[in-house]
């Protein structure tokens, strides 16, 4: 965990933010806080306002009518913040990643961000499509410390 | 009768509780429950790809894409962007992609998410050019021994050579 995390040891409060996607990471989202799964064991509990956040959940690839409404989401979370970019759409724009209507994933929202000066402090990218609610606390999980990161990068010679 | 019902409902919902059970399941400390039909993400065996670039054409979202430079030809495999729909399985002529039933994909730096396989080219003998992989051209040329005489040509020279030699055949001088 980085040090600048130190203050979210204790539950994590998110905020879920559709930013255009088509409803079945949310989904997901809510099977992950059934009790079946129940993300709640690890203090994870969904807030109404940014402003009571920890996190954000990105859902969706960001279209250009939610972008505003985005970014200002984003500055008005509280520092440390961290950005959860949910989904293949979440995290690199997946199927979306070229159409002229949305910006294509997080990675061009965290540039967006850079240049109106909005800091963010972490960000955990949870590919899937969509993630399955167990890929979520997994990824819990792992901001709290309680697994090890097991997808790497790898680069390997053919011949 | 209310009064009572009422006094006696926690008394009840002990009851179902106690039958019931528990139901939370206690997934990052034990095995998550994965249906057979599960797709995860893909591994590609290097010893295997020819790169030929059959999954770069089908995969739906471009999480395979190919980066090209003056001599390596680069198989780029984004987990973040893949949709795990197995298309690249299902085109593979060599069969080198493989679905694993992972899902455990969550990371923190973006580089992760990125797996790379690194393909030499080959080089035409008439100019200099640089076309397919070495690989490809030796699974061509498993395939149809035919092609022996072009093999090591581009595309380019090799329709060169090849009208030469009919106005050759046909008229008798190379016609320019």
């Amino acid at each position: 965990m980085p040090s600048k995390l130190e203050s979210i040891k204790k539950s994590i409060w998110v905020f879920h933010l559709n930013t255009g996607s088509c409803n079945a990471c949310d989904i997901e989202i809510l099977d992950a806080l059934t009790p079946f799964h129940d993300a709640e064991r690890f203090g994870v509990k969904l807030v109404g306002t940014p402003r009571h956040a920890d996190a954000i959940l990105l859902t969706g690839p960001t279209t250009l009518e939610a972008l505003p409404k985005v970014i200002n989401a984003i500055e008005a979370s509280p520092r440390p913040r961290i950005l959860i970019a949910l989904g293949s759409c979440g995290s690199s724009g997946g199927i979306w990643h070229d159409t002229y209507s949305t910006i294509g994933g997080v990675n061009s929202l965290l540039k967006i961000l850079k240049e109106r000066g909005v800091d963010v402090d972490a960000i955990y990218y949870i590919p899937g499509c969509p993630v399955r609610p167990e890929a979520v606390l997994y990824a819990i999980a792992l901001i709290k410390g309680i697994v090890e990161k097991r997808v790497k990068s790898v680069v390997l010679n053919a011949e | 009768m209310n009064f009572i019902r009422k006094a006696v409902k926690p008394a009840e919902l002990l009851i179902i509780a106690g039958k019931t059970k528990r139901v939370t399941v206690k997934y990052p400390f034990e095995k998550p429950i994965l249906s057979p039909e599960f797709r995860g993400s893909i591994e590609i065996n290097h010893e295997k790809c020819i790169g030929c670039g059959a999954c770069v054409n089908a995969c739906p979202p471009n999480a395979l894409e190919f980066v090209e430079s003056s001599d390596k030809r680069t198989l780029r495999y984004n987990i973040g962007r893949c949709i795990f729909c197995w298309r690249c399985i299902d085109v593979c002529p060599v069969n080198a992609i493989t679905g694993t039933r992972n899902f455990e994909l969550a990371t923190n730096d973006p580089l992760d998410l990125y797996s790379y396989i690194v393909h030499s080219k080959t080089k035409c003998t008439s100019c200099s050019k640089t076309g397919e992989t070495v690989k490809m051209r030796k699974y061509i040329m498993q395939r149809s021994p035919v092609t022996e005489n072009y093999i090591n040509n581009c595309p380019d020279c090799r329709r060169e050579k090849f009208i030469n030699a009919l106005s050759v055949r046909k008229v008798g001088f190379v016609a320019k």
